[in-house]
């Protein structure tokens, strides 16, 4: 296997499933708010209850979002290595912070402002580590 | 700690090292895989068949799948937030399987951030 570093291409296509991945949730999520409190007793409860959801064009959007970040994602894995893509990949965590603060204008206390910082710094260092390596082998 | 507290560390520890096999599979997947390179809406399809077509894609889908039905269960007993945070040591998993499996060179800037992004993300979930 070649050694590769990461490029600017391959973080974007990163960045791209990471932000499918949480889109997927979302729409999950909506897909269910059609219906009301579910009232599940049985085995039966549970395939009327997915009626709804199935039904949902956000279910199948949701589905196929999975589907296109699992494609970008093995994509980036052919690239770069595995314990460089995924502590990489909690960007995410970063995306989801600060979505909650400009567009749900939640608060935020300062010890999560301070997860978010240590995420980005680790985030940083393991992109370095994977620049390093590749000037070490040329 | 009580015995149910012990039973729910052991299934978040389970639910990591699924997670860990299932990148793992995917990784060796896609690595005994030939160059991959997105010039063309072809050559991305012959990938997808590709994917398909690889059994270690599979064990990797099979994994994913184990770790969301014991994670669901996991949700069903305690909270998200403490669930989450521990979940972070799969980031652990990783390191070590990618050193010691793959054959990747996890040097000290690496374990470095690794463990920085643990840290973090425990912070985060749990405040």
């Amino acid at each position: 296997m070649a050694k590769r570093k990461l490029t600017v291409k391959i973080l974007f296509f990163l960045v791209l499933s990471d932000i499918l991945e949480a889109f997927h949730q979302f729409c999950f999520k909506k897909s269910t708010f059609l219906e009301g409190d579910p009232d599940i007793k049985g085995f039966y409860d549970i395939l009327l209850f997915l009626k709804g959801p199935f039904s949902s064009p956000f279910l199948w959007i949701g589905l196929l979002s999975v589907i296109v970040a699992f494609v970008i994602w093995s994509a980036v894995l052919s690239k770069i290595d595995l314990s460089v893509a995924v502590p990489m990949a909690s960007f995410s965590y970063i995306f989801v912070a600060l979505t909650s603060i400009i567009f749900l204008h939640e608060t935020v206390t300062l010890l999560r402002w301070s997860g978010i910082f240590l995420i980005l710094i680790g985030v940083i260092f393991v992109s370095m580590s994977s620049q390093e390596k590749e000037s070490a082998f040329r | 700690m009580k015995e149910g507290q012990s039973f729910i560390l052991f299934l978040i520890v389970l639910t990591s090292l699924c997670d860990t096999f299932r990148e793992l599979f995917l990784k060796s997947g896609v690595n005994s895989l030939e160059e991959f390179s997105p010039d063309n809406v072809k050559r991305v399809i012959i990938f997808v068949f590709k994917l398909i077509g690889n059994p270690r894609v599979w064990v990797s889908l099979l994994f994913g799948l184990l770790s969301l039905l014991i994670w669901l269960f996991i949700l069903s007993k305690v909270d998200l937030n403490f669930a989450f945070s521990l979940d972070s040591m799969h980031y652990i998993f990783i390191a070590l399987a990618s050193q010691f499996l793959l054959k990747e060179k996890v040097k000290l800037g690496r374990w470095v951030g690794t463990f920085l992004i643990v840290l973090g993300i425990t912070l985060v979930t749990l405040s």
